[in-house]
């Protein structure tokens, strides 16, 4: 079957395409003002210069996975819809496609990261300089061996290589699917997604204990990488239902993303607003229950010093306000009432990532906060543009694909 | 179902017309015969598919349903009953501390509240459903029609009901005919008996009564005797392979299966109970006059003299039929019962002390270690009338209810609690009465867990106010007030205090 289209409809809209130099200098401005703003994090004491740059990298690394879970969902997403033979998403799918596609970039963004780590800072990583550690649960981790800035290095190298390689994979297929419309391909690609899940499953995992568990490398929840991974499919539902829209906006992709998309894409945000609820629940009330001092010291920390302001903030933000927002179906076949809860998702997702992290450099204060907050906006902007970059020149729905069909005939059952 | 055999005692009249029925080969056919007869304005009108159709409902008009607002609202309710029911059981009610966690609210209680929010909205979901829906109905008129059997085949059925707000016969049949049915047939009653057959009557009454069967087999146990031994539905909830407190057993030298504390450790918690406070006794005092026994009595607990009693019972009891034995504190009893006292009860300790002539093992405390004041006298009142009061009585006669019915009961192996007011009783020191309620004596159990330290010297200040009212005589009257005495008719003892 051959659906007669205009070509250009697929396409990104003109203006947006030059936008990516653009959007990398912003962001790049953005973040290096952040970095000055944190200069006021230490307070003018004798160890300022040591504090700031402690604030900054636990900031540039909570930006970061802020970006990073989003690519990561889109990864997820791609090879579930594999996995389930799913039809209905076929339309929306070269969109995640594209956004799976920025984790070899974000490699780079991730880069600073291990710098540090060579130059033998402890701003963020206190396991790097092994001499300073007091506790013997680091310290064992260090001499077991993991917590070393060489093998962190290689398993870092390792989880961008795996992701990277799965996502290349699945992308190559879907566009040799434009030019060719060949069933084998989503054949290939169904076969082999169920083992990119395992592989994804377990090194999400790890880079979650790696990369964010492992600044306050006392404390230990095996339930974390869950965590950060149930947080950014809701972030990635809300990107997905912002870029369309927007899209939709600029006159693309009109009549191949439909309402009926976008009230799946409103329940999978739904969903996982829910989900991240009883991961974070069920890691808070197993601590609590024991009330073990190793390991409610991570909470201790997140709710003291300002930080409970945030902390306790997240159950209503996080959980109780977006989750009665949109649990209904006419919220979620709005494209208003969807674009306010997926920005608000978006927001949440970055206090999360704020609340995971940023406790750990010290309390709460306010302008170090705002110039956090201005890094933010600008890895998302650099996000975005790498995301417009791949995106550029390449058409937005895979309209060889043989499950096009049965996505744009989709429609929900009337509950 | 398809066959519909009209009874024979039914009048004749004609059956009735319940609507029209369209049939279709395939789905869009249906779908575009259903948006036709919704554009007309039907809404009465249903569709029968062998499989689910996308889009019908769309098609057929149907408006969302309320049910999952009524989930909703159900869910809602299963939350807030289950926050009101452990803010109630926790909280209020039956207060039990569980390491230290707060009674209230806690993130303990969002699993319970979140199950029972699932639990209401999964419920509500189904009988809501099933309500909305008008089932479980039996039957439907289009089942009178046989060609209606392959809806769950190939078939597609379209019906326009004749209840519909615009129903016309003439005018149905010309629009359903105007979209090339394979066939057009008017649905007509279905006068086959309405009400159920009698085997499924039958059926459901054997299953009731069924149902009685353990009901009646409850209530006959409950109002009958029997000598058999009781039934034992989970044989091995009630027989546990395991030892409780006062059994025996064999893995031990000395058959007890509770055991004693290892000599020369200290239990958490036990450390201060070095103190007299604690004890009711100077430990201290007892060590410089006889240190050995004061190491074994610190230690175990255990008097070397009391203990060694119990071998040759005799001398224990040189007063058997008065339960006068040497050392019995304010309540307990135990002493010797006429009953010449089994081997198998080791008569606590039936030490001879103070009156026993024999040198004290306790150096006990003569002065009470708190104040004596209206708070303390009131605290003691209130826990001896709550704890001590049902067999020694309110007034320590060793009257209380529990003694009264026991010897109403003619019970023999009963012992008369002792009354507080024996010479005996009388004649201990303070710290002696605090001992015995701390550790029990005779039958009487401890009540350590019951009442503080505090608590008990309160209750023995209280007991020692009972003595001395109970055998007051006029000395103890201030002179200026003992000429109301004499003029009094009966000279009731002085309430002192």
């Amino acid at each position: 079957m051959s659906l007669k289209y205009d070509p250009e409809s697929i396409q990104l809209p003109e203006g947006w395409r030059k936008l990516t130099p653009i959007l990398v200098a912003l962001g790049v401005i953005l973040v290096a003002a952040g970095f000055a703003f944190s200069l006021f994090a230490g307070g003018g004491s004798e160890n300022a210069s040591e504090a700031s740059m402690k604030f900054f990298a636990h900031s540039y690394l909570a930006n970061f996975m802020f970006v990073m879970s989003i690519a990561l969902g889109a990864l997820f997403f791609i090879l579930v819809q594999f996995v389930a033979r799913a039809g209905w998403s076929t339309s929306i799918r070269r969109i995640a496609e594209l956004l799976m596609q920025t984790i070899p970039f974000l490699a780079v963004v991730f880069a600073p990261v291990i710098i540090m780590l060579f130059a033998n800072m402890d701003s963020l990583y206190e396991w790097n300089r092994p001499d300073k550690i007091h506790s013997s649960v680091i310290k064992a981790k260090i001499d077991v061996g993991y917590l070393t800035k060489e093998w962190f290095t290689a398993r870092a190298v390792l989880y961008f290589a795996l992701w990277s390689a799965i996502g290349w994979w699945f992308y190559k297929r879907s566009r040799e699917q434009d030019e060719s419309g060949d069933v084998g391909l989503s054949l290939a690609r169904q076969k082999w997604a169920g083992p990119c899940i395992m592989i994804f499953a377990l090194s999400v995992s790890f880079a979650a204990f790696d990369w964010v568990m492992s600044i306050d490398a006392d404390w230990f929840s095996t339930i974390f990488g869950v965590y950060i991974f149930a947080a950014g499919m809701m972030a990635f539902f809300a990107t997905m239902i912002l870029i369309s829209l927007s899209l939709q906006k600029a006159g693309k992709v009109r009549e191949l993303i439909t309402v009926e998309h976008f009230h799946d894409m409103g329940k999978f945000m739904f969903g996982f607003i829910m989900f991240w609820s009883y991961i974070a629940f069920s890691q808070l009330l197993l601590y609590w229950y024991g009330n073990i001092p190793e390991e409610t010291n991570w909470y201790m920390v997140r709710l003291t010093d300002g930080w409970q302001y945030l902390s306790y903030g997240l159950i209503p933000l996080h959980f109780a306000i977006p989750f009665l927002g949109t649990i209904s179906r006419h919220v979620r076949r709005h494209r208003a009432g969807l674009a306010f809860w997926a920005v608000w998702a978006l927001v949440v997702h970055w206090l999360d990532m704020t609340f995971l992290v940023m406790p750990n450099a010290g309390p709460l204060s306010f302008v170090p906060m705002l110039g956090h907050f201005l890094g933010g906006f600008g890895m998302l902007l650099v996000f975005l543009a790498f995301f417009l970059a791949k995106a550029s020149g390449t058409p937005l729905v895979p309209m060889r694909d043989p499950r096009l069909p049965e996505a744009l005939t989709y429609a929900n059952p009337i509950l | 179902m398809s066959e519909h055999k009209p009874t024979k005692n039914v009048e004749t009249r004609p059956p009735k017309a319940c609507g029209w029925m369209a049939e279709f080969t395939n789905e869009h056919d249906l779908l575009e015969a259903a948006k036709k007869v919704r554009d007309a304005g039907y809404t009465k009108t249903d569709a029968f598919t062998p499989f689910p159709v996308h889009g019908i409902d769309h098609a057929l008009g149907i408006k969302p349903t309320i049910l999952p607002f009524i989930v909703l609202c159900a869910g809602l309710t299963g939350l807030c009953t289950a926050l009101l029911m452990q803010w109630w059981m926790n909280g209020v009610d039956y207060r039990y501390i569980i390491s230290g966690k707060p009674f209230t609210i806690t993130p303990a209680s969002i699993p319970v509240s979140f199950e029972l929010t699932i639990l209401f909205s999964a419920f509500t979901s189904v009988l809501g459903m099933l309500a909305l829906n008008g089932l479980p109905k039996f039957s439907n008129p289009v089942f009178t029609n046989p060609k209606f059997d392959r809806a769950t085949n190939d078939r597609f059925f379209l019906y326009v009901d004749a209840a519909d707000k615009y129903y016309n016969r003439d005018s149905v049949r010309e629009l359903l005919g105007s979209v090339h049915p394979t066939s057009l047939d008017e649905v007509i009653e279905d006068s086959s008996p309405s009400h159920l057959p009698r085997p499924i009557w039958l059926g459901a009454l054997l299953l009731v009564l069924a149902g009685l069967i353990p009901a009646a087999i409850v209530l006959n146990m409950r109002a009958s005797f029997s000598d058999l031994p009781r039934w034992h539905v989970f044989f091995d909830m009630d027989f546990q392979p395991k030892k409780k407190p006062q059994q025996t057993t064999t893995i031990f030298a000395d058959g007890r299966i509770m055991r004693p504390q290892v000599p020369g450790t200290i239990a958490k918690g036990q450390l201060e109970e070095q103190d007299p406070f604690y004890l009711g006794h100077d430990p201290l005092k007892m060590s410089l006059a006889d240190y050995r026994r004061a190491v074994f009595v610190s230690a175990t607990d255990q008097d070397p003299s009391g203990d060694a009693k119990p071998a040759d019972p005799k001398p224990a009891d040189p007063k058997p039929a008065d339960p006068k034995p040497a050392d019995d504190a304010k309540p307990a009893e135990q002493s010797p019962a006429p009953v010449a006292s089994a081997p198998a009860t080791p008569p606590a300790a039936v030490p001879p002390v103070g009156d026993g002539g024999q040198a004290p093992k306790y150096a006990w405390l003569e002065k009470l270690p708190i104040e004596v004041t209206d708070e303390h006298m009131n605290l003691g009142k209130v826990k001896y009338e709550t704890y001590c009061a049902a067999c020694h009585g309110y007034s320590g006669f060793g009257d209380g209810l529990v003694a009264k019915r026991a010897l109403s009961l003619l019970q023999d192996t009963w012992t008369p609690p002792t009354s507080l007011h024996a010479d005996r009783v009388q004649k201990q020191p303070v710290g002696q009465i605090f001992h015995t309620i701390s550790k029990g004596q005779g039958k009487m159990a401890s009540y350590a867990s019951s009442l503080s330290p505090k608590e008990r010297w309160a209750v023995v200040l209280y007991v020692k106010a009972l003595q001395r009212s109970r055998n007051a005589n006029i000395d103890d009257v201030p002179v200026e007030q003992r000429s109301s005495l004499t003029t009094a008719a009966a000279p009731s003892g002085a309430e002192s205090k």
